[in-house]
Formats: structure tokens, C-alpha cells, sequence
């Protein structure tokens, strides 16, 4: 088993201004569940098919374990691929799938069968293994895709959104099982996608990626609860975080946020960060998750420096929570969340408190969060 | 066997560690000198010497001046054990040397033959039949299915036996591998991986047609080229043919195939021919009338270049103009895909979601990656 390093990695395509990766620098430790995350064309997949030997580094260095494998063919680098894009053999059934690179190997008619049945077993697909790929359903398919991985026993598996093409209910359960296998096989696995809740549900450590350049490295909670940028509170977390521009002024010894509808006090924690940091008086962002609003009288007692009053223009009843899409609160629609069991309702003028250790603030100009810089 | 694997295994089965080494004869000859012998022991298979430090040697094979032995700690094997370890080297079977001759043979003829085509493909001689003696024995009047190889790796070294090697293990059946340029290869590959799936299908009750087949076959290939060779590469396969009267023909076609698809279709690399059709011809229209009615038609705006619209019309596209489904794979609101769809058409005059805008704004994106790959 073993780690992977990124020392410095560039990647930069002939002909093209700009370069897909940059300066892309992670130390993946052993047995760690590490994901790549961000939008399309973020540069996640080509990072993941550097690692894979499938693109050509342009700059640094990777290093699988404590070795240098730049130059090394896929093949010989120890890993195994599980892919979106590269289909099981047609004409192959499942055992003869799995049994594939072993057999290029020269492995043992024995081991190779030991292997197979093995990882057969714990993917609970030991009654498919006469099966040709056409007849199984797309959840098998990636069973068998996983398990054509296992038997490899490599150092280092590298997953590319291999569960894009399942529908989200089959999606979830795939899920759960990659990561109760990857934890049992105690094997470093690098998981590329674009579903921040895949990420956050997965990943050990997440890394958010945009236009090539890492946004941040963290553990999924504190990338929920202390996003360094905007663009990474904004792509963390469902529904997604408010942004609301106002002013910061200092007022009667404490530090307000003002803007149209909102007039709260911060923290003086908070406040004196802000202080330190040359804001006041000038224009910020604030975030707030819209779980951080919260309608229960106990609450907005409790918080009288930070009510708002606005207008429900939509409630959506989800059961256990509700979804309010409020207006009078800055200028754009904001979101907020409460306990299915509140009475509001559409079209009605609604009292909420804001947590205020919760929010965020951001710096109008380089989106940075004032609080985590 | 590899010489890992049953050192492995001889090593579980003594419960002793042990160490292949390789040595020369000379010191060979003085071991066995040394241990008593009045002439030097011949290295035959089974022969054992002591050695000084407690150990044993136990010769394998000589080759020219040099001995193969393995070596063990005399205190971890017992006199019984020694004897069936002689005895079990002595009859093990030689390995047989894999036969030069034949293999480099049809190496040869595959080389000749990509050789000839080559020079009918530049010549334009897209009809002419494969000489008799270029038929490997008639092999090529069988039908067989065409595959175009292009690999990017300039680490390609001494690939033919490799890669024929692994193509057979593949496809099951011995397939021909012809080289074309230094990094291009025809496959030749066998029809029984269609008459197969066919006769399962009858079978199934569920009918998979030539065309999807061919393609899950090439996506197959393409992947286990990727893991098992050495990387990325791009394949495109054609229907069936008559090798002997159609291989230049094909060979053209599906070398356009791979041109097309990695001009039109950058990040893909699996290419099918039946699938490029309005990509030829686009291409086919000369360099400058497409600038031309780039210009026309970009004057509308440039908000079709915006990366998050382009990237929102090919998904879009590619999933048949489903709104549902593009915000899907878009991971946004349904909302969101019909607000940018609206922009695009306030901005433009083309509403994707009508038949005739989508075919005029499907051609400009085509028409914008070839003219931006100058």
C-alpha cells in the first residue's frame, strides 16, 4: 500500500494560452479516501489521468509510494482504474473480465481463480460470473468494474465518476458500498466528481478544484464549516450558501452588516477581525447557510441583534424541513431552512433570527473569507 | 510461471527464505572444489554444492559462462528436503524458447504489408487488392473486422510482439496486427466476436445491431489498451470487410475517422465512423468559406463561446435536447438550464429548443473548434 505525492504539477496543452492544471501540489496519504471535486472542466479528471499515466506531466513531479513514476506506462505503475468511459470487455463474461490482467500477468490458474471469487464475493456478484456484460444492469456493470480493480490488489485505485451513469437512488447505494470497500481493502483510493454531496459523503479529505488551480484541501467538515472562498461556500453544501452584499460600520462599539432588509451585529470575535483586518466601512459579502436562519421564538428571543424581517414568496414542504425562498433581504432571493413542523407558509411576512457565529464574510474583491485568512 | 512466482512458492513450501542468484562458472567451480570434490561438479539441473557460511547451491541452468542457482541456508532444510529440491530441479521441464523464427516471419510479412499499403494510401490508390503473396496465405480473403490504432506515446520501443501479444490475449483468437507509421497499427480482428454475441442475442430475445456492437468492442479494446499498454490512445473500427479487396479503402476511411474525431471531439478517443458524418462534411469545405460564415454567423454574439454556455449546448445536444436530463448531468436547476437557454436566446435570435436553431447553432460549434484549431 502506499501514498501518492504531487510535487509542482502543470499540465499545459500544445497550442493552449492557458493551462489546465496549475501548480497542483497534495500529499495523499496511505489508505486515505481522497476526492477531486469542482466543476466541469476544473482540471480534476486530467489531474486524476496524470496520476493514471494517461497524460503526460508538463511540469513536477508524482511519486507513487516513494517512487518517481513520470515516466512510467500505466501499466507498470500499480494501480487500477475504475473509469466512466472504459466499458467491461463485450465479449468476455464477468469472471473472464476480472480475470483479465491477471492472466496478462501470468498469474497462477490457481490465484487467478482464488482472486476472482474472492472479489466476487465481496461484491456480491458470485451468481453473475458466467454473465456477459449486456446482460447485466448498470449497477452490476460497475460492480463488475470495481472488481476487475480488486483482483489487482494495487496500490492505489483511481476512480473517474464511476457512478454518473447509475440513476441518483442506485447511485446512493454505490455510494455506500465503494467507501464500506475501499475502508476494508485499506487501499489509498483518488475519486474524481463533480457532486459535492458524493465528496462530502465519501472523502476522508476533499480536494475543490476550479479553472485548474486548488481552491482547498480539507476534511468534508471543515470545508462546510470554514470555506476559504466564496467559490468553494458556494459549491459545498445543498441548497448552497446565501451571498449578500451590504456595508460594514461600526456602531455603538459593536460592528453591524447593512443592506436592504438586514441590520445585524457580529460577534465580537468576528467583529474584531473585521476591525483588525480594515473593513469597516467598507463593502463585504455575507454568507449565511440556510440552515443558519432559524424561526422558533426561543431563538429570535435570544437574538435580538440579529432578526430580519422578510417575505415568503415560495415555502417548499420537503416533510422533515421546509424551504423558504425569501425576498427583502439584499437584493437576490435567499434561502433559508426550517423544521417541517413550521407553520409558514407562502406569501407571509416571516420573523428570523440569523445565527450569527455562523456566517461568513467575505472580501468583496478577492472573494477570500475574512474570517479563515 | 514468472521466476517471482515460484520462488514464492518454494519459499512457503521450505518455510525458508531463498535467493536466485547468478553466478560464474568459475565460482561455481570453486565451491565445488572446495567442498571436497576432486574435479568440478557440473552445473547440470539438480546439482548441489555447499558453499562456505552454511549455505547450499543448487544449479538451475548455465548459460554460456554463468550459473543460475539458488541459494539456501543449510540449517533450514533437511537432508530430505535437499534431495527432493535435486530431484525436483533435475525433472523440471526446460522452458521452451519461444520460436524466433516463425514469429519474426510473420512480423516480417505484417511490416511488408503495412508497407504496401502505405504506399497505396499515398498514392490515392484507395481500390487496389492486396497481392497474392501479401495474403498471408489466403488469410485475407477471410471477413474480418478493421480496427485503426493511433497511440501518441513517443516511448514506444520494439512494440510489435508486445502489442500482437496482448491483442491475441484479448480478442482470444490470433488477430493481425499490421504496422502502418511508427505509431499507428491496423487490427484485423476476428468475426466470431460478432457471430458470437449475435447467437446470444437470439438467445436473449434482445437484438444488439452490428453497429452497437462494434462499438462496445472498440470501447472494450480501447479501455484495456489504456490500462495495459502503455496509455491513451485512440481507436476507431470499421464494419466487417474482405481484408484482401478493401483494407486500403478502410484504412483511409477510418484513418479520416480518427482525424475527424480528434479535431471535432477533443477528450474522446474512441471513434466511430457512422457517427462523423456532418463532421466530414464540415471539414470538407474549404478553410476559407468556413472563416466566412464563421464571421456571419458569430456576429450574432460571442456569448456561444462563453465556456459555461458552450459546455451547456453540447450537453444539451448530446442528450437529444432533453431539458430534464441536461440539468441532470449539469448538476443545476432545471430553472437554471432554461434561464441560460433564454439568454442564449435573447442574445442570439437561436432557441436551441427548436429544431432548425439547434442544427444551425450544432454546426457553429463545430464549425468554431476546427477554425480555432488552425
Amino acid at each position: 500500500m502506499a501514498g501518492v505525492r504531487l510535487e509542482h504539477i502543470f499540465k499545459k496543452y500544445p497550442g493552449s494560452e492557458t493551462a489546465s492544471v496549475t501548480d497542483f501540489n497534495l500529499d495523499i496519504k496511505d489508505k486515505e479516501f481522497l476526492v477531486l471535486v469542482g466543476p466541469s472542466g476544473c482540471g480534476k479528471s486530467t489531474t486524476l489521468r496524470m496520476i493514471a499515466g494517461l497524460e503526460e506531466i508538463s511540469e513536477g513531479k508524482l511519486f507513487i509510494g516513494e517512487r518517481l513514476v513520470n515516466d512510467v506506462a500505466p501499466k507498470d505503475r500499480d494501480i487500477a482504474m475504475v473509469f466512466q468511459s472504459y466499458a467491461l470487455y463485450p465479449h468476455m463474461n464477468v469472471y473472464q473480465n476480472m480475470a483479465f490482467g491477471l492472466k496478462l500477468r501470468k498469474f497462477k490458474k490457481a490465484d487467478i481463480d482464488k482472486r476472482v471469487r474472492d472479489a466476487a464475493k465481496i461484491l456480491d456478484i458470485e451468481h453473475l460470473l458466467d454473465r456477459k456484460p449486456k446482460a447485466l444492469s448498470g449497477g452490476q456493470r460497475q460492480r463488475v468494474a470495481l472488481g476487475r480493480a480488486i483482483v489487482r490488489e494495487p496500490q492505489v485505485f483511481l476512480m473517474d465518476e464511476p457512478l454518473s451513469n447509475l440513476d441518483a437512488k442506485l447511485r446512493g447505494q454505490m455510494r455506500a458500498e465503494i467507501s464500506k470497500l475501499t475502508k476494508r481493502l485499506e487501499t489509498t483510493t483518488i475519486y474524481v466528481t463533480h457532486d459535492q454531496i458524493e465528496a462530502m459523503t465519501m472523502g476522508d479529505r476533499i480536494v475543490v478544484m476550479k479553472d485548474g488551480f486548488i481552491q482547498q484541501t480539507a476534511s468534508p467538515e471543515e470545508l462546510y464549516n470554514r470555506p476559504v472562498n466564496m467559490f468553494v461556500a458556494g459549491f459545498i453544501g445543498a441548497p448552497s450558501m446565501n451571498f449578500i452584499k451590504g456595508t460594514l460600520s461600526e456602531q455603538g462599539g459593536s460592528i453591524r452588516f447593512k443592506t436592504s432588509g438586514i441590520d445585524v451585529a457580529l460577534t465580537e470575535g468576528r467583529a474584531q477581525i473585521v476591525r483588525e483586518k480594515g473593513l469597516v466601512g467598507k463593502e463585504a459579502i455575507m454568507g449565511i447557510r440556510p440552515e443558519d436562519f432559524h424561526d422558533e421564538p426561543v431563538f429570535i428571543e435570544a437574538s435580538p441583534n440579529s432578526v430580519v424581517n422578510a417575505h415568503v414568496e415560495v415555502s417548499e414542504n420537503l416533510g422533515h424541513e421546509k424551504y423558504l425562498y425569501l425576498n427583502g433581504l439584499g437584493s437576490e432571493t435567499v434561502i433559508a431552512r426550517v423544521d417541517g413542523r413550521s407553520t409558514v407558509t407562502d406569501g407571509i411576512n416571516v420573523k428570523l433570527a440569523i445565527d450569527m457565529n455562523k456566517v461568513h464574510m467575505f472580501d468583496i474583491t478577492t472573494e477570500l473569507n475574512v474570517f479563515e485568512s | 510461471m514468472s521466476t517471482a512466482q515460484w520462488k514464492e512458492q518454494l519459499e512457503q513450501i521450505l518455510n525458508s527464505p531463498l535467493r536466485v542468484l547468478r553466478i560464474d562458472l568459475q565460482e561455481w567451480n570453486n565451491a565445488s572444489l572446495e567442498s571436497g570434490a576432486l574435479t568440478p561438479l557440473e552445473p547440470s539441473p539438480g546439482a548441489n554444492v555447499e558453499v562456505t557460511g552454511g549455505r547450499i547451491w543448487y544449479a538451475v541452468r548455465m548459460e554460456r559462462a554463468h550459473v543460475e542457482v539458488i541459494e539456501l541456508e543449510l540449517e533450514h532444510v533437511s537432508i530430505t528436503e535437499r534431495r527432493l529440491l535435486a530431484w525436483t530441479i533435475e525433472h523440471m521441464k526446460p522452458v521452451k524458447p519461444a520460436a524466433p523464427q516463425a514469429a519474426q516471419e510473420a512480423e516480417r510479412q505484417a511490416e511488408e504489408l503495412g508497407a504496401w499499403l502505405a504506399m497505396q494510401l499515398e498514392s490515392g490508390n484507395l481500390h487496389e487488392q492486396v497481392p497474392e503473396s501479401l495474403t498471408f496465405g489466403g488469410r485475407l480473403y477471410a471477413d474480418m473486422i478493421p480496427f485503426l490504432l493511433v497511440s501518441e506515446h513517443e516511448r514506444l520501443r520494439n512494440t510489435y510482439a508486445e502489442l500482437e501479444k496482448l491483442l491475441n490475449s484479448f480478442f482470444i483468437e490470433e488477430v493481425m496486427l499490421i504496422p502502418l507509421k511508427e505509431q499507428e497499427w491496423l487490427i484485423l480482428g476476428p468475426m466470431s466476436l460478432l457471430s458470437d454475441a449475435e447467437t446470444e442475442d437470439r438467445n436473449d430475445g434482445e437484438e444488439e445491431s452490428t453497429l452497437e456492437l462494434l462499438a462496445s468492442m472498440c470501447s472494450g479494446l480501447h479501455g484495456m489498451l489504456a490500462s495495459e499498454w502503455v496509455g491513451e490512445c485512440h481507436l476507431a473500427v470499421g464494419q466487417p470487410i474482405g481484408p484482401a479487396k478493401m483494407i486500403v479503402e478502410t484504412t483511409s476511411l477510418l484513418r479520416e475517422t480518427v482525424f475527424l474525431g480528434r479535431k471535432f471531439h477533443v477528450g474522446e478517443n474512441v471513434h466511430l465512423p457512422w457517427m462523423l458524418h456532418l463532421e466530414r462534411l464540415l471539414n470538407s469545405i474549404p478553410d476559407s468559406r468556413r472563416a466566412e460564415y464563421m464571421e456571419q454567423l458569430l456576429n450574432r454574439s460571442d456569448v456561444l463561446l462563453e465556456p459555461e454556455i458552450l459546455m451547456t449546448l453540447e450537453t444539451f445536444f448530446r442528450l437529444d435536447c432533453n431539458v430534464s436530463e441536461t440539468a441532470k448531468k449539469l448538476y443545476i436547476h432545471r430553472n437554471t438550464l432554461l434561464y441560460r437557454l433564454d439568454k442564449l436566446k435573447q442574445e442570439t435570435g437561436l432557441d436551441v429548443r427548436l429544431f432548425r436553431d439547434a442544427v444551425l447553432v450544432k454546426i457553429i460549434l463545430l464549425l468554431y473548434k476546427v477554425t480555432k484549431r488552425k
